[in-house]
């Protein structure tokens, strides 16, 4: 004998699937756990990593009207104009000869006189060049999205530097592109050098008056700090080589009832510009494994 | 009175064309995107919440939250944030669609609004909280924009539908 004394199932017409209510619950609860995990847990990078790598294809193609744009207007460019950049990029590489052969001379001065003073001898950097491909859309930050990925043996925490100077850092690795969050995202911190003074600092991003800038952190009042002050990594990270130029100071605001002084400095890199160049993180190489700090 | 209204029987939707017309509001979501533009409106949420409203059975929730998985890795946000606001639109969608159609159009427009501005809130809620700063005043625009594109969406989406009107003495319609 059967268990079942009557068939309740409702008879096919009728069968709809799950209640609304009921896959509205289900796909917000899937949601949410999704958002706490990105945010709080990680453990969606494997689930990121492969639908982003799933995505390329359509990414390209979606990239492509604004390249042909560009490639128009490339095409278009006058000669008089292409012969004016051809004439600044010439004298900047002459300008930039003469301080090369002055860094040659100063190199082999400094290595003589680390060896006398038998201090370690600085590394030298393993880089890589990367176009940038396009920004990230997502509003609440900034960030910038390169060709080059894991297979080309990108880490994570990368330094990222362009002519003008720091960029900012590779946060997420992807097999074929990787994410660099610039330094101007509220979320970045660069430890720096006043040039002048010789003062440590450490920065973050900040919006001033609408512009991407960035701000000096816990600064005194009283601190030496003049506009114009050039700023550059100190190196105490382990994650930046020493001595790239990161920022100039162009705002400083001393108020009586706050102890610290709010200080923004425009940085120097282009940072929406189209080549950029990955920097191997000094720690890791210096230790000789992929991984950042 | 309802019935008053002159409209015109439809033809049978294609899976095809709902599916084409997914991936190509797709694709210009993702164009959109690119410009960082906060005013622009979701296309893809327009065509979610219109096949929610046409094709219920068709086009769901699960749809929805899977495209919204792939808006949130295009735009590198947290994941599951724009997967909550599709799913939230087409939930509301399939809630009113037996009720939404019986109005004219500019009803129908000033009835799906909120639902816009919902889904915009949902995502703005989920970032806010997770500590993101606001990111401009702009973004309010585009629920609004996207509410103007309805009509525009009746136009194209349902176009393969319509049949060629010729009336002559044997067909009235």
């Amino acid at each position: 004998m059967a268990l079942e004394s009557l068939d309740r199932s409702p008879p096919p017409f009728f069968r709809v699937g799950f209640a609304p209510l009921t896959k509205l619950i289900f796909f917000s609860a899937l949601s949410l756990l999704l958002v706490f995990g990105d945010k709080q847990l990680q453990f969606t990078k494997p689930l990121r990593a492969g639908l982003s790598t799933l995505i390329l294809p359509m990414q390209w193609l979606v990239l492509q009207p604004g390249e042909a744009l560009s490639a128009m207007g490339t095409y278009f460019q006058n000669l008089e104009q292409a012969q004016t950049n051809l004439k600044a990029a010439e004298l900047k590489v002459l300008q930039q000869s003469v301080r090369s052969q002055q860094v040659e001379q100063l190199q082999i001065e400094n290595q003589n006189l680390r060896q006398l003073m038998g201090l370690q001898s600085s590394m030298a950097v393993t880089s890589q060049t990367a176009e940038v491909l396009f920004d990230v859309p997502d509003p609440y930050n900034q960030r910038i999205v390169i060709d080059r990925g894991q297979l080309k043996n990108v880490a994570l925490g990368s330094p990222v530097i362009d002519a003008g100077g720091v960029v900012g850092q590779v946060t997420r690795v992807y097999p074929l592109t990787s994410e660099v969050t610039l330094l101007t995202d509220k979320d970045q911190s660069i430890p720096v050098l006043n040039s002048r003074t010789g003062a440590r600092n450490i920065t973050s991003g900040d919006f001033l008056a609408g512009q991407p800038m960035i701000e000096l952190k816990f600064v005194p009042a009283s601190a030496d700090v003049k506009e114009g002050d050039l700023l550059t990594t100190s190196g105490i990270d382990g994650v930046y080589p020493a001595g790239l130029q990161v920022a100039r100071i162009s705002h400083i605001e001393r108020r009586v009832d706050i102890s610290f002084a709010r200080i923004h400095a425009s940085p120097l890199a282009e940072l929406k510009g189209r080549h950029v160049l990955v920097l191997q993180p000094s720690a890791a190489s210096a230790l000789n494994k992929g991984k950042a700090p | 009175m309802i019935m008053s209204r002159r409209e015109a029987l439809l033809l049978p939707v294609s899976p095809w064309f709902i599916a084409l017309s997914l991936l190509m509001s797709l694709l210009l979501s993702m164009l959109l995107g690119l410009s960082q533009a906060l005013w622009l409106p979701d296309i893809l949420a327009v065509s979610i919440f219109f096949w929610g409203i046409h094709q219920p059975r068709r086009v769901g929730m699960a749809t929805a939250f899977i495209l919204g998985l792939w808006m949130d890795v295009q735009h590198s946000a947290l994941l599951g944030q724009h997967a909550l606001s599709y799913v939230v639109l087409s939930y509301f969608a399939f809630s009113m669609h037996r009720r939404l159609l019986w109005f004219p159009i500019k009803e129908q427009m000033l009835q799906i609004l909120p639902f816009f501005i919902l889904a915009e809130v949902i995502g703005l809620l989920i970032r806010l909280s997770t500590g993101d700063d606001f990111p401009g005043w702009t973004m309010l625009l585009s629920p609004f924009i996207e509410t103007l594109l309805w009509p525009v969406a009746n136009l194209i989406l349902l176009a393969p539908q319509r049949r060629a009107s010729d009336p002559d003495a044997n067909r009235p319609i």
